[in-house]
C-alpha cells in the first residue's frame, strides 16, 4: 500500500497552488516546464523502482530528480531556439522511461505477492502436520 | 567488502520520493492548460514578443499619424478660406472645392442621425461542446468586420450622408477587415462595442436598418442585446484621416 503514497503526494501538489489561487504559466516558458514535468515523473518512477528493489540512494535520487528537470527545461529551450522540436525528443525518451519503470515496479510487486501467496499456502499446509505431530 | 552492499537499504525512500512527488504536482499544475493559456502555447517566445510589440508600435505610430492629418486638414481649410477671401472669383473657387472636400469626407461634418451601437453577445452558448451548430452559435454571438460593413452598407442604401465607425470617418476606400479578435477599418484597430454613426434622415435610416431579414434583424434574432439604436439631433463626424494618396490614376485629357 506504500505504493499509493506517492500519487497521493502528487494530488496534495496540484492542490497547493489551487488553494492558494496561483495561475498556470503562460506563454512558451509553459511548455518548457512541461518537459521538466514528464522528466520529474521519470526520476520519481525510477525512485519508486530503486525503493522497492532495496537499491535506493537518497543522493542519486535528488540530484537526478532536480538535474534531470534543468536538462529537459534547457533542452526544450535550446530546440525552440534552434527551430527543432526536441521538447518532443526529450518526451519520448522520459515517456519509454517511464514505461519501463512501471512495468517493472508492476512486475516486482506482482512477484512479491506470489511469493507471500505461496508462502501462505505452504505454511497452511505444513501448519497441521506440525500440530498432530 | 563490496562499497555498494554498506549502502543498500540506507534510509527509506518513501520520504525523498514522496517529497518530490509533492514538486511535482506543484509543476504539473502550473503546466496545466486552460483557455487562458491554451492561445499563447504553440508559438514561440520570439515570435509572440515579436508580433506584440510592432503591433502596438504600429497602432500607436498610426493614431499619432492620423491626429497629425486631421490637424494639417483643418488648417489647409482655414488657409483656403484665408486665400479666398482676397478676391471674389477665389471665393467662387473655394466655395466648390469645400464643397468637394465635404463630399469625400475630408472635413469634419455635423448634423442629426442616428447612431448604432454593436456589441458582444454576453449570453452564454446553452451547451458547451463542439458540435457544429453550437461552434456557429458561438461565432454568431460576436460582432464581426461583416457584420460592420452590411451595416454601413445598409446606412449607405438608406440614404446616409456621412458615416463614422468608432470615430473613424467612413470614406472612399476605407476597408474593414478582421484581425485576430479585432476589426480593423482601415488602419485603426477597434473592437466590440462598436459605435456607428450616421448623418441623413433618421426615421428613413432607421426603417432602412429594420427591414425584417436585414443585418439588424439577425444579430437581434441571435440576442436582442447585440443591436441598439439611439436617434441623434445633432452630433460631429470627424475628417476622414486615412490615405488620401494616389499614384497611379489622373484625369484623361480630352481631346477636341
Amino acid at each position: 500500500m506504500i505504493i499509493l503514497l506517492p500519487i497521493v503526494c502528487i494530488a496534495l501538489g496540484v492542490l497547493i497552488p489551487y488553494v492558494l489561487h496561483l495561475q498556470p504559466a503562460h506563454g512558451i516558458e509553459a511548455t518548457y516546464l512541461a518537459v521538466a514535468c514528464i522528466a520529474g515523473l521519470d526520476t520519481v518512477c525510477g525512485g519508486i523502482r530503486t525503493g522497492l528493489e532495496g537499491k535506493f540512494h537518497n543522493d542519486v535520487f535528488l540530484t537526478g530528480f532536480f538535474s534531470n528537470i534543468l536538462i529537459a527545461f534547457f533542452f526544450a529551450w535550446l530546440g525552440d531556439k534552434i527551430g527543432l522540436d526536441l521538447a518532443l525528443a526529450a518526451v519520448l525518451v522520459l515517456g519509454t522511461r517511464i514505461f519501463t519503470n512501471l512495468s517493472l515496479i508492476r512486475r516486482f510487486l506482482l512477484t512479491k505477492w506470489q511469493d507471500e501467496r505461496q508462502r501462505r499456502k505452504l505454511q497452511r499446509q505444513s501448519a497441521p502436520a506440525t500440530t498432530n505431530t | 567488502m563490496n562499497p555498494f552492499v554498506s549502502r543498500i537499504n540506507r534510509g527509506s525512500w518513501e520520504l525523498p520520493v514522496c517529497g518530490l512527488c509533492i514538486v511535482l504536482g506543484v509543476m504539473i499544475y502550473l503546466t496545466q492548460i486552460n483557455p487562458s493559456t491554451r492561445a499563447s502555447r504553440n508559438i514561440s517566445a520570439a515570435q509572440s514578443s515579436r508580433i506584440d510589440t510592432t503591433d502596438t508600435e504600429l497602432q500607436n505610430q498610426y493614431n499619432k499619424l492620423s491626429a497629425q492629418v486631421q490637424h494639417l486638414q483643418e488648417d489647409n481649410t482655414k488657409l483656403q478660406n484665408a486665400m479666398a477671401n482676397q478676391s471674389n472669383q477665389g471665393k467662387v473657387l473655394n466655395q466648390g472645392l469645400q464643397d468637394t472636400k465635404l463630399f469625400a469626407g475630408l472635413t469634419e461634418v455635423e448634423g442629426p442621425g442616428v447612431t448604432i451601437t454593436l456589441r458582444d453577445s454576453t449570453k452564454p452558448p446553452p451547451v458547451t461542446d463542439s458540435k457544429p451548430e453550437v461552434v456557429a452559435q458561438e461565432l454568431n454571438s460576436i460582432i464581426h468586420d461583416d457584420d460592420v460593413l452590411k451595416v454601413v452598407n445598409e446606412l449607405w442604401a438608406s440614404g446616409a450622408e456621412a458615416i463614422s465607425v468608432n470615430n473613424h470617418r467612413v470614406s472612399i476606400g476605407t476597408s474593414f477587415r478582421c484581425v485576430g479578435p479585432t476589426i480593423l477599418v482601415d488602419g485603426a484597430r477597434i473592437a466590440s462595442p462598436v459605435v456607428i454613426r450616421a448623418i441623413g434622415d433618421s426615421e428613413t435610416l432607421k426603417g432602412g436598418l429594420n427591414i425584417p431579414g436585414g443585418i439588424l434583424d439577425q444579430l437581434r434574432q441571435q440576442d436582442p442585446a447585440m443591436v441598439e439604436i439611439e436617434t441623434v439631433k445633432k452630433h460631429v463626424l470627424p475628417a476622414f484621416t486615412g490615405s488620401t494618396q494616389h499614384t497611379l490614376l489622373s484625369v484623361p485629357k480630352v481631346t477636341k
